[in-house]
Order: structure tokens, then C-alpha cells, then sequence
């Protein structure tokens, strides 16, 4: 799209320097078709678990979802053999554990999901199993029948930490013993790229999961690019226009681009709903909330901003412009083995304050799910598809460079 | 299951009662259930009904505060709700339960619960 009314960019604008054109990124990525074989080689799968998921910091809660003292998350975390205890502390911290009784092994939370949410009351954990107390804060506090042990040192049998910190109220853990990077340093760029937003503020999530029969590097690359969306989304996004996917950034090991598009042929009720949010100066569209390093000129067709954080993390910022009503949505792929992966899709929305926005809301959280069931449908083809051996190279074109990066990650951490 | 325990609708939207029965539930799951299993006509004829009446029914219920509705606006604001979730169904899908082309939506499991914000939660 031309707008050549607009300023070109001020040459010492912050962030800059992420910025690469497309004949840049063909030459710094290359043009090559790229291998399959780190999809559909199980052992490069095992090679990922210890060399990627067990080095690098993985988003695994938000703060919003533990707002006062006690409150919980248990998350599985089957990549890294680790069932996981995300608490907040009575000093209002928020930290990690395994969640494994230090007596026998027992997890200290049973659950019955990936994920379960809960509130410790009076700040403390027990294990059903013999009832172990510890605290919120990780110590074990108390344990029956302690006399009949002989001796057991407590002070040394308190919950197993796990490094974890907080960005932008986003929660990350790092399964290392100690951490190459400090979240900060592992973020880089991005954090200052996409810091400053309100995330917490949309505290009304909407939030999928399923689980897909395909390799996880499936999932994140169909959901790492723009080119598929005029065919795929012809049901639930009719007429989609214009679309341009542009401002391409390299991150380090995390990368990120912008969609911008002219919109698409709304349908006669999408626009009585989109009207509500659009309406209302809580809900409507927000350029001016973005990041100044995203949209940077503010264009008015901008619609989201799609990175790729390494290793399996996608926010898809959009402040209202894309879907309306949605201040961002996020994508997480987590390996539940070589074929089979743990894909969760959450839509955040600032709260409703009346009944008309928040039918609204159904309404475009409800085509976004539906968006979300035509992405879903290519995964599972896909992975037979290269397991099959009829292909040993996908072809990528500008629109999907971040796949292309993402491999180059993967790689030089496989190397390492 | 049906919803014959629901207020009237309120004054001013009775032409809209025949589908509360069919199609007002009160949550996301109880909403999909209903939509998987109707057909394109009774998509078609809740649309023929219902879209006149959007504006309205939405005018109305910006008019209330979320936490505030009084019964019959409860009954209003499931229909509107179910209408908003049916809708791309006859605009979008030609009339199919299913969007064309898709993952089975059976698979995908709204982890939020019935009302969004809350995971899947002991609390």
C-alpha cells in the first residue's frame, strides 16, 4: 500500500537498527529452500528438549492470572519432564516451582489438566499424599509425625525453585540450573520493542487449546506468517484485502513483522458488533497505545504486529486495530512429544463494561475461534505430509521469513 | 435441556420469544452445543428474525451494565449472545454447523470455562 503523504522515518529513530527491508532479509536468511528434516527427525525432537527448551526462558502464566496472594498455577510442561508450580508469595513475588513433594516425589498440587488454576488459602501447600505443608514462598513448613524420621533436615527440603521472572506481566521460567541470560538479556530488543502497553489491563481472556497431531514447529510456522491468509481464512475473513506484511525486524533469536491490511468485507452483523467496540473509547481502536517502535509512522490500516519470541511464543499486538474490541491475542506450541503438540490460543480483551460489549465481544471472539479451527485444519495434514518423505525442502517466500529465522535459531541452538 | 426457565423478554422484544427456547443458553459450551446441531434452515430463519432486531436488542443492552441486568435483560442478552455466535453460520458458512474447511471444532476446548476471564479453575 502507498502512503506518500506520510514522513519517511527519522534515521535516529529508536530500534532502527532492527529494521530490514526485504532485500535484506533474503540477504541475510537466504532464498534456499530449507530443509524438513528438523520436523520430522524424532531425534532432532530430543535434541530440542535438552539443547532449547531446558536453556531458553518460557512464557508460562500471566500475572493477571494470579492476582492476590496464594493464587496458583499448575502447568505440564512434558517437553522438559516437569510439572510446574507457579504461586504468588505473601510478599506478593510470584515464583516457581517443581511442583514435587520433597518427601517421595509425590506433586504437592494434583491436577487433572495442563493446566489448572487454584488459591492457596492461609499461604500454604499440602501433599495429600502425607501431608507435607509448604509455604507459598517455597519452605517446608511442617511434617507429621517428623519425630519418627530420626533426623530431617528441613531447612534443606523446601520446595525446588525454578529461576522464573516477570516481563510486562508476562511470567517466564528458565529450567537451567543457572541461566545463561537474565530474561531481560534473553528478551533484548524485543522487551524494549513491545514494553510499555497495557497488557494487564486486558484481563478479559478468552482462552482455546487443543492438542494437534503434528510435530510443534508445525503449529508456530502456520501461525509465523501472513501469506496464508487470503486462502485458508476465505471462510471466516471473506475479501480480505490489501494485505501487506511488512516492517520486518531480525531480534536476535526472536524476530517480528507487521500486518497491515485494508480490511475485509464485513459482514452485515460483524458490523453492528464491531460498532459497539468501536463506539466506545475503552474498546476502539488504540494506535496511539502501541509501542512507538511498532506501526511507528501510525498508519490507520495498521491491524497486528506478529512476532515470533523464541522459542514458542507469538503476541499478536493489535491495541484494538485488527479484530475489533481485541487489544492482543497470543499463540503457545508446547511439544507433548516428536508428534504431537499442546497449541493454546487466548484472546484478551479489556473488561466489558455493559452487556452490549460484551456480546460483542462473543461475536469477534467467536470468529476468531472459528479463524483459529481454519489455521488448525492444515497442521495435521502437514506433519503426514512430511513424515511422508514425498518433500525434503519447504519452499519459503518473503512473507514467511520468520519461519526461515526461527530455523536458523533452532539450529544454532542444536549446535551449540 | 431446555430454558423454559427464563424470564420473559422484555417489553418491546416479544417477537423474538420463539427463539429463546431453541437457541438462549447460558454458556459458551451450551451455546456451541446448540449451533453444532442445527440446520442451515433454522439458521436461516433465526437470522431473518434476529438481524432487524440487532440494533435494537445491542442499543438496549448498552444500556445496562454488565453486572446490572435485570432478568428479562438476562434472557435478551443469551439470545443476542447466541445470535452473535450463529450469525457468521448463515453470513459466512452457507448455512453448515461445521466452518468449511476446518478443525473439528468438538477438539478445541474453551479453556476459559463458561464465562471468559476464569480458567478452568478450583477456586
Amino acid at each position: 500500500m502507498n502512503h506518500p503523504s506520510e514522513p519517511p522515518r527519522e534515521a535516529g529513530r529508536p530500534l532502527s537498527h532492527l529494521d530490514r527491508s526485504v532485500a535484506q532479509i533474503r540477504s541475510e536468511l537466504g532464498i534456499d529452500p530449507v530443509s524438513v528434516d528438523g520436523i520430522r527427525d524424532p531425534r532432532i525432537y530430543a535434541l530440542e528438549q535438552e539443547k532449547i527448551f531446558r536453556r531458553t526462558w518460557l512464557k508460562v502464566a500471566t500475572t493477571s492470572e494470579l492476582p492476590e496472594t496464594g493464587d496458583y498455577k499448575v502447568k505440564e510442561l512434558p517437553v522438559v519432564d516437569t510439572s510446574l508450580l507457579v504461586v504468588r508469595g505473601k510478599d506478593g513475588k510470584v515464583r516457581a516451582f517443581h511442583n514435587v513433594c520433597t518427601h517421595r516425589g509425590n506433586k504437592v498440587v494434583p491436577n487433572a489438566d495442563f493446566e489448572t488454576l487454584g488459591r492457596a488459602r492461609a499461604g500454604v501447600v499440602t501433599c495429600r499424599f502425607h501431608g507435607w505443608v509448604f509455604g507459598t514462598d517455597g519452605p517446608l513448613r511442617s511434617v507429621p509425625l517428623e519425630e519418627a524420621f530420626g533426623t530431617l533436615d528441613k531447612a534443606c527440603l523446601g520446595l525446588r525453585e525454578i529461576n522464573c521472572e516477570v516481563w510486562q506481566g508476562f511470567v517466564f521460567v528458565n529450567l537451567a540450573e543457572e541461566p545463561e541470560q537474565t530474561l531481560a538479556d534473553y528478551l533484548g530488543d524485543f522487551g524494549t520493542l513491545f514494553a510499555g502497553y497495557p497488557y494487564e489491563e486486558a484481563s478479559t481472556i478468552f482462552r482455546y487449546s487443543t492438542v494437534l497431531e503434528c510435530n510443534w514447529k508445525v503449529a508456530l510456522y502456520a501461525f509465523s506468517e501472513g501469506y496464508h491468509v487470503p486462502t485458508i481464512h476465505a471462510g471466516s475473513l471473506p475479501g480480505f484485502r490489501g494485505i501487506e506484511h511488512a516492517d520486518f525486524k531480525l531480534i536476535g533469536p526472536h524476530a517480528s513483522s507487521t500486518i497491515y491490511g485494508a480490511g475485509m468485507d464485513t459482514a452485515a452483523s460483524t458490523a453492528q458488533f464491531a460498532g459497539v467496540l468501536h463506539a466506545s473509547e475503552h474498546h476502539g481502536p488504540r494506535p496511539d497505545l502501541l509501542p512507538p517502535g511498532i506501526n511507528p509512522t501510525r498508519r490507520p490500516d495498521f491491524q497486528f504486529e506478529l512476532p515470533n519470541i523464541f522459542p514458542n511464543f507469538i503476541i499478536h499486538l493489535a491495541s484494538g486495530c485488527g479484530y475489533p474490541g481485541m487489544a492482543y491475542f497470543t499463540h503457545q506450541f508446547w511439544p507433548l512429544d516428536h508428534g504431537r503438540t499442546l497449541w493454546e490460543g487466548i484472546n484478551y480483551f479489556r473488561p466489558a463494561r455493559t452487556a452490549a460489549e460484551r456480546v460483542a465481544q462473543f461475536h469477534v471472539n467467536a470468529l476468531h475461534r472459528n479463524a483459529w479451527l481454519e489455521d488448525t485444519a492444515t497442521m495435521e495434514d502437514s506433519f503426514v505430509g512430511i513424515r511422508s518423505g514425498a518433500i525434503d525442502s519447504m519452499q519459503l517466500m518473503d512473507q514467511e521469513f520468520l519461519i526461515r529465522h526461527a530455523m536458523r535459531v533452532q539450529q544454532s541452538y542444536l549446535a551449540a | 435441556m431446555t430454558m423454559s426457565h427464563l424470564a420473559p423478554l422484555p417489553f418491546g422484544f416479544e417477537d423474538l420469544a420463539p427463539f429463546v427456547e431453541k437457541w438462549a443458553r447460558p454458556t459458551e459450551t451450551g451455546r456451541n452445543a446448540i449451533r453444532w446441531s442445527a440446520s442451515a434452515e433454522e439458521f436461516a430463519d433465526f437470522y431473518a428474525t434476529f438481524m432487524p432486531r440487532l440494533a435494537s436488542a445491542l442499543e438496549r443492552l448498552d444500556g445496562v451494565a454488565l453486572d446490572a441486568m435485570n432478568e428479562g435483560e438476562k434472557t435478551l442478552f443469551l439470545l443476542t449472545a447466541a445470535f452473535a455466535e450463529a450469525a457468521p453460520h448463515h453470513e459466512l458458512y452457507g448455512g453448515s454447523a461445521e466452518v468449511p474447511f476446518s478443525f473439528a471444532a468438538r477438539r478445541f476446548v474453551p479453556a476459559h470455562g463458561d464465562t471468559p476471564s476464569s480458567a478452568k479453575a478450583m477456586r
